[in-house]
């Protein structure tokens, strides 16, 4: 475990290094994640100019969920997003031959190699926009609803990341994967969604099964209305559920990678 | 003339066959596509939830709209015409059109035609499987006008997303990694081609602004038409506007072929 931990801040120490050398991409991509989480805002915004109520949420209880999930998705740029983004790329072109030959757990090696620090930048800002939400709404959370809180985000972060590592993986049965990833980004689109929106089959799916909106509404639940079990148990059984999916997947799919170098 | 152009027919047929070899990974987005569908549905619907319009249009107008919009997208959005452009020029694989007689642009623009015949087709395969839940709520107009100007405004949003893909594309001649500008580009895209809501729920003033910019045009426009958020006299002012931003983006994808290439550097043999 320890030698994990050293491999991944070799890493982090590789990846600032090499933001230093390109500032100008640092910037710029801060700027293209700012730009995606302000869209989403103003999407809340324009419905909130029309309408009094989503699914009996008010303007501020729906941002403070959209920062919460924009919050989780900051994380999961930062410590994955690229590293998993090249995986698929690299089973393509044979590339992956690489972290086959490193002598560590593959799916470790292949998605902790980078780390972008404009999404980590920009979680700063999804915290922002969820303090503003809940001083607008006039909350005081205890330490406890804080830690729990961030218990839960890292519940999400775990869950995006076995969804990323599901999308990615159908790279090993497609002759390419290009443009799958961004599958992924059309299923967190529900985590911006509140619960009570989910009707019938639509509740069924995405509530139960898919962990798509569990993923932001537990722990919005927790700063909106403090503890509550049933919320917390349900992250925790679908954290333990996707990952273990996720793990199983990716392992299947490594049975049929046919590396493309010489 | 029309021998001169037997060469793109080629690349249009090659470019056919390439993207039906990935027809599973087009079918895949297209079927995720209905999951952004799902979600348009029940933001929406929830929203309507206190209110029969939004904007003056009903739940079912509003829905048809971001359908309209998703099969649009299919049909004339540019998907990674910038990355493939970007390589060529990256790996060197430019340097054969250089030599050969052979239009770069309408190279590029015959293969993306074929990829969007192919992708527009398969869309349409998820969405008539989900017509059934749908078909209670889709609402069109009725004017006969809105369907004869629909093709053409399309035919100038493909040059539109085209013509901005080409030139992404070519700023790999000054920049070595163009993602960032690309994914910049889709949120502004997005946004201001209403992808994301209705662009006449944007305050006026807003809206009046984006009216006179590209992405207006690239999926908006179209959209706007057939669903019935514009009339007639507006279309017609829309298209003149939609023709000079075309012009204007050809002349810059010009302009930047011509910069990009003394740049250039070709190595090997």
């Amino acid at each position: 475990m320890t030698n994990y931990f050293q491999i991944w801040l070799a890493s982090a120490r590789y990846s600032v290094t090499r933001t230093l050398m390109f500032r100008f991409d640092f910037f710029l991509w801060a700027l293209v994640e700012l730009f995606w989480m302000s869209v989403n805002l103003l999407l809340i915004s324009v419905i909130y100019e029309h309408t009094d109520s989503i699914a009996g949420w008010t303007k501020y209880e729906m941002l403070l969920l959209v920062g919460t999930s924009l919050l989780v998705q900051r994380f999961l740029m930062g410590f994955f997003w690229s590293s998993l983004f090249e995986m698929g790329r690299n089973i393509k072109s044979g590339a992956f031959d690489f972290f086959l030959a490193q002598p560590g757990n593959i799916l470790f090696m292949a998605s902790t190699r980078k780390l972008d620090l404009d999404g980590l930048m920009n979680s700063f800002v999804a915290m922002g926009v969820v303090a503003y939400s809940a001083h607008k709404l006039g909350l005081h959370p205890s330490v406890l609803d804080l830690l729990l809180y961030a218990a839960m985000i890292g519940c999400g972060l775990i869950i995006h990341y076995s969804m990323l590592v599901l999308t990615i993986s159908l790279a090993f049965w497609l002759t390419s994967a290009q443009g799958i990833e961004g599958s992924y980004f059309t299923l967190s689109e529900f985590s911006r969604l509140p619960r009570e929106a989910f009707k019938g089959l639509a509740s069924l799916l995405f509530v139960w099964l898919l962990p798509v909106v569990v993923v932001s509404n537990a722990p919005a639940e927790i700063l909106l209305r403090g503890f509550q079990p049933a919320w917390v148990l349900g992250l925790l059984g679908a954290t333990a559920a996707w990952f273990t999916v996720a793990i199983f997947v990716f392992h299947r799919g490594l049975r049929r990678y046919a590396s493309a170098s010489s | 003339m029309f021998p001169a152009f037997a060469k793109y027919r080629q690349s249009f047929l090659i470019g056919l066959q390439s993207n039906l070899v990935y027809r599973l990974n087009f079918a895949v987005r297209g079927f995720f596509s209905l999951f952004h569908l799902a979600v348009v549905f029940i933001l929406w619907g929830a929203a309507f939830a206190h209110t029969p319009t939004i904007g003056g249009f009903s739940f079912g107008q509003t829905l048809t709209y971001f359908l309209v919009m998703l099969v649009m997208q299919f049909f004339v959005g540019a998907f990674n015409e910038d990355y493939q452009i970007s390589e060529e020029i990256r790996n060197g694989l430019i340097n054969q059109f250089i030599l050969k007689p052979i239009n770069y642009f309408l190279y590029r623009f015959s293969i993306f035609a074929a990829a969007r015949m192919v992708t527009g087709a398969l869309i349409l395969i998820p969405l008539l499987l989900a017509l059934p839940l749908l078909r209670d709520y889709l609402t069109l107009p009725s004017e006969w006008w809105r369907y004869a100007l629909v093709p053409p405004a399309m035919v100038l949003s493909a040059l539109i997303q085209f013509s901005i893909a080409y030139c992404f594309g070519l700023l790999t001649f000054w920049f070595l990694e163009i993602q960032g500008f690309v994914i910049l580009s889709m949120a502004i895209e997005s946004l201001l081609g209403g992808q994301m809501f209705p662009l006449d729920l944007l305050p006026a003033w807003l809206f009046r602004i984006a009216q006179f910019l590209p992405f207006y045009y690239q999926t908006y426009f179209p959209t706007a038409i057939l669903t019935g958020r514009i009339e007639l006299a507006a279309a017609i002012h829309g298209f003149g506007l939609q023709l000079l931003w075309v012009l204007l983006l050809l002349a810059l994808n010009q302009l930047l072929w011509h910069r990009g290439l003394r740049r250039h550097t070709a190595v090997g043999g």
